[in-house]
């Protein structure tokens, strides 16, 4: 650690980024990519689209174990210990960089029926919003923006009860009861394929700047 | 250690049809392994390669080159460049040079996301381990052309030394062999079978005539060294019981094959020797592999900037713009020619304005997860074993443990403890602290090795799909990728060319690093003089 803090002296010195940038936080840009819009041959989700409270509560959850305690699920594991790693001030700077960076998805082809992706996303309107905006209120993040593997990869872990199991996470409980009614797998393929066709939101972050 | 027991194990009594099944098991499962690649690379043999780079001095005007990365075909690269009068600037996102050629010693930081290391090891030129490569066999041409042009000392390395262990859970009630005992009673057995079967033969079919018959026959009697009547009854090559200098040596009874069988060493750690590229005779640079990216350093002085993170390559009508990183501020620097070494996974997150179909196949490539441990030991015990260098191998996760070549009779030294490139153990392996490794490593070790813990300092590991700015090990390509897409990846997008060891046929390799260098330079150098001719023109 002794040797991060150093970096953080040597980075921050004098320079436009110096209230946002942070030698922890451009760790986040080698597997989210470069502009936090992820990147999924490393398995890294979009954190661009992603509100400062719940990147907030998502590296707590991986801090307290909620997230990445199971072992099948290696992806989690790799960024569990990467939060566990980060101190109360890191996270700060980190989520204050990462917030700064402009909206923006790798384009997506995807095959599903879209229609019946629609009917089956009125259940999940009711917490994420009509156009998958999020609801910080109901702790629901936006989706809109969200890659379709990393969202099926969700969806399935929450089903299996990978995630939304741990004690205390009552709003992955949530979700894993919802996840749950979603059976067959082309019920998942559908609902992906239909947030996929949503625009991007603007974020509640006011710095948010949105890239088309 | 403690002597295995031979009583226990039960000869059971195989029909010759039997036999000649498994041994069409043996054979045919031993050659689908390494066709399969085995150790995660792949196992084609090289051919040798001996044609040199050669770049002739530019001589019109000024041409600018970015290399994105100072691994081996970074290095490469900024060194034949500079001589051939191209101006080179390597940017490096990590706090050193050299990538996957990484040699770690008392005092270094290991930038594991999640999980940064300090190395403990004690202060001496003796206590160190290469992390990445570690070998270098003789047809590697490229990377040894620099060992000799840099003049950078070099010593042989040892893969393979009988009197290392073979521990297998499932076999011996899970004691380790000596690999010596077991290969002489394998190959004994398996000459009894094949001399017994052409001998009960009348007649082999054609091309083999009566001389040839006698001539396989005795083949098999030289190859498992068999008696005269040709059967097995043990050999001076399993090693004497007792005896053999003052006193008559004692053979020891031959294992049953049946229960050699039980074994899985057969199925491909036996023929590990037998594959190019980690056939004796090796080398390595005396004190580490990292001399040879010393070497090219002090050649490159001013060339290298550290700690600038690519942040996005656009190619332009003419030549490329990259922004990077550095310092907290975003810099922008345009040059003719970018060679971009980032790990194809991770160039696939970095903005670009490449064709589709060029990134689309940097997406497909897989992160190489192949995971090392090393031990510090107190007291050099290997050698009271009579272990000087090699290989042990296990069926535990840790699969080998390598015994230095080097520091004979010191009083440290510092093993391998662990060397494991399936992606499962290594997600095993990478889940877990440092401290969590080193106990699993000395817990696993003990099964070879008694008393294991009681010699151990204290450790490090590196899990290479975990390393900052890495993320992965050697490029994983499908045959499938490789027939569609290695061309399109090879081929320069403009003045953008990616290079190191995921393009090539050698991924994990120095040596692909090296001649994927060279022929991005040589193409560097056609577009060059076709210009020249254009202008000529």
């Amino acid at each position: 650690m002794k040797y991060l803090l150093f970096w953080f002296g040597v980075l921050c010195s004098s320079s436009v980024y110096a209230e946002t940038f942070h030698a922890d936080a451009q760790y986040c840009l080698v597997c989210h990519g470069s502009n936090a819009q992820g990147n999924e041959a490393i398995s890294a989700p979009n954190l661009a689209i992603l509100p400062d409270w719940y990147l907030s509560s998502q590296i707590q959850a991986f801090q307290s174990g909620w997230r990445g305690h199971q072992t099948t699920d290696a992806y989690s594991k790799e960024m569990m210990a990467v939060a566990k790693s980060m101190s109360a001030e890191d996270v700060k700077r980190a989520i204050g960089f990462i917030t700064g960076f402009q909206v923006s998805k790798t384009p997506e082809t995807l095959t599903g029926d879209e229609t019946h992706g629609k009917t089956l996303y009125q259940t999940c309107a009711a917490c994420h919003g009509a156009a998958a905006e999020g609801n910080q209120a109901m702790g629901a993040p936006p989706l809109a923006g969200q890659y379709s593997w990393y969202l099926l990869r969700q969806l399935q872990a929450y089903r299996s009860g990978q995630r939304g199991a741990a004690e205390n996470d009552s709003r992955g409980a949530m979700m894993k009861q919802i996840a749950a009614t979603l059976q067959q797998d082309q019920d998942l393929n559908d609902l992906v394929a239909y947030i996929n066709t949503l625009d991007i939101q603007k974020t509640n972050n006011p710095k948010t700047d949105i890239k088309k | 250690m403690t002597n295995p027991d031979h009583k226990q194990i039960n000869n059971k009594q195989l029909s010759r049809r039997e036999a000649l099944l498994l041994l069409g098991k043996v054979g045919g499962s031993a050659a689908m392994l390494q066709a399969a690649g085995l150790f995660g690379l792949f196992a084609a043999p090289v051919q040798a390669q001996p044609e040199l780079v050669k770049l002739k001095p530019l001589t019109a005007g000024r041409k600018t080159v970015l290399i994105l990365g100072a691994g081996i075909s970074g290095l490469v690269a900024a060194y034949e460049l500079g001589k051939a009068g191209y101006q080179c600037k390597i940017l490096e996102a990590s706090h050193r040079a050299g990538g996957r050629n990484l040699t770690i010693r008392h005092g270094d930081f290991i930038d594991e996301l999640g999980n940064p290391q300090f190395c403990h090891f004690d202060k001496d030129p003796d206590l160190y381990f290469n992390a990445g490569p570690a070998r270098i066999p003789a047809h590697h041409t490229a990377i040894l052309h620099y060992c000799r042009e840099f003049a950078v000392e070099m010593q042989m390395f040892c893969n393979y030394n009988k009197n290392c262990y073979t521990q297998d859970d499932n076999a011996f009630g899970g004691k380790p062999v000596r690999i010596r005992e077991y290969e002489a009673d394998t190959r004994g057995f398996f000459s009894e079978l094949m001399a017994k079967s052409i001998q009960a033969e009348a007649k082999l079919d054609a091309p083999f005539d009566d001389i040839d018959r006698q001539k396989l026959i005795e083949f098999c009697k030289a190859y498992g060294d068999l008696s005269s009547d040709f059967t097995y009854e043990g050999s001076e090559r399993a090693g004497y019981q007792s005896g053999g200098i003052l006193s008559p040596g004692v053979l020891k009874k031959p294992r049953a094959f049946a229960d050699l069988l039980q074994s899985n060493f057969w199925a491909g750690a036996m023929h590990f020797g037998e594959i190019s590229d980690q056939a004796a005779a090796l080398m390595t640079p005396v004190g580490g592999m990292d001399k040879i990216v010393d070497a090219f350093l002090s050649r490159l002085a001013g060339k290298v900037q550290l700690k600038a993170q690519v942040q996005k390559v656009q190619l332009l009508p003419q030549g490329v713009e990259v922004s990077y990183w550095l310092d907290g501020q975003l810099q922008t620097e345009q040059a003719d020619y970018c060679l971009n070494c980032i790990p194809a996974q991770l160039m696939a997150g970095i903005e670009n304005n490449f064709p589709a179909d060029y990134v689309g196949v940097m997406r497909q490539l897989q992160r190489g997860k192949l995971s090392k441990i090393a031990l510090q030991a107190k007291e050099r015990f290997w050698e009271k074993e009579q272990i000087y260098s090699g290989i042990s191998w296990t069926n535990q996760d840790i699969t080998q443990i390598w015994y230095p070549s080097h520091g004979l009779f010191k009083t440290k030294g510092i093993l391998l403890g662990a060397y494991s490139w399936d992606p499962a153990i290594s997600d095993r392996f990478s889940a877990m602290t440092n401290q969590e490794r080193i106990a699993a490593a000395i817990t696993q070790g003990s099964k070879l090795h008694s008393d294991y813990g009681k010699y151990i300092d204290q450790g490090n590991s590196v899990c290479w799909q975990r390393m900052n700015h890495m993320l992965g090990c050697g490029a994983v390509w499908s045959e499938e990728l490789l027939k569609t897409s290695f061309a399109t990846i090879q081929a320069p997008v403009g003045g953008h060319y990616m290079v190191g060891d995921q393009v090539s046929y050698h991924p994990g390799w120095q040596e692909g690093a090296v001649r994927s260098a060279w022929y991005a330079m040589e193409s560097i150098q056609q577009q060059e003089q076709q210009k020249q001719r254009q202008v000529a023109v």
